[in-house]
């Protein structure tokens, strides 16, 4: 990650700006959406080892002097999914990323008696805020 | 995948508070199946959009809407090996990819 960063400043034009946008460091919540209301059903135990990573190796391009922070924020972001198939597939992704993740199967027999459920359209969603840091390039021979 | 990310647009709204995207030209590495390629294309950036997963590109090359193929180039490659000149982009966006 840190020679990513360290090839995004090569690139860059002097004072170009890089933005780092990706999910935030919390366990994403998932529930049903009708009409409007979220209704969580729970929490993802996903694996957050690379996300603390990127922190890290942010940290340490800024520590090196190759960026300045401009500025940094969080803000919701939702994924929205209409069947419990989309929503299978999006949970095996996660195991897919790391062998230290929790079988999600509890979250999945949750999400399917939630749909099974009478009453008006149902979505799923998965909510979990995205972070963006936004750095400017220092000049590292200035 | 049938999933919609953000439908609330909360990403570009972000993005917009970054800088002026209007004819930057951008890096975006990590680019993935170009969700959030055509997003800065449409804030008026010409991306280079990046991803190391040649079948991600090819999708990605597959889903360019005719009114972007000016904006849009698709590479595969990897992060860590930009094959760009130094000092060649306003922007580098790394797009849940760090």
């Amino acid at each position: 990650m840190v020679h990513a960063l360290r090839e995004a400043h090569r690139v860059l034009k002097p004072n170009g700006i890089l933005v780092d946008l990706r999910p935030a460091l919390v366990h994403r919540r998932v529930g049903i959406e009708r009409a409007g209301r979220f209704r969580q059903l729970g929490r993802m135990y996903e694996s957050l080892d690379d996300d603390r990573k990127a922190n890290r190796s942010v940290a340490l391009v800024l520590r090196a002097g190759l960026f300045n922070v401009e500025w940094r924020t969080q803000f919701d972001c939702r994924r929205v999914m209409d069947s419990l198939s989309d929503f299978r597939t999006f949970v095996d992704e996660f195991a897919a990323l790391g062998t230290d993740v929790p079988p999600h199967d509890w979250l999945i027999q949750r999400v399917q008696r939630a749909l099974e459920t009478r009453g008006s359209a149902k979505k799923i969603v998965v909510r979990g805020p995205l972070m963006m840091n936004v750095l400017r390039k220092r000049d590292v021979g200035a | 995948l049938g999933i919609e990310i953000d439908p609330e647009q909360n990403e570009v709204r972000a993005l917009k508070r970054v800088t002026n995207w209007r004819r930057e030209r951008v890096a975006e590495i990590g680019c993935g199946d170009g969700r959030l390629t055509l997003r800065l294309a449409r804030l008026g950036a010409f991306v280079h959009a990046i991803d190391p997963d040649a079948k991600l590109i090819r999708t990605a090359r597959t889903k360019l809407p005719k009114r972007f193929a000016k904006r849009i180039r698709y590479h595969v490659g990897e992060a860590e090996h930009l094959d760009f000149a130094n000092e060649s982009f306003d922007l580098a966006v790394f797009a849940w990819a760090l």
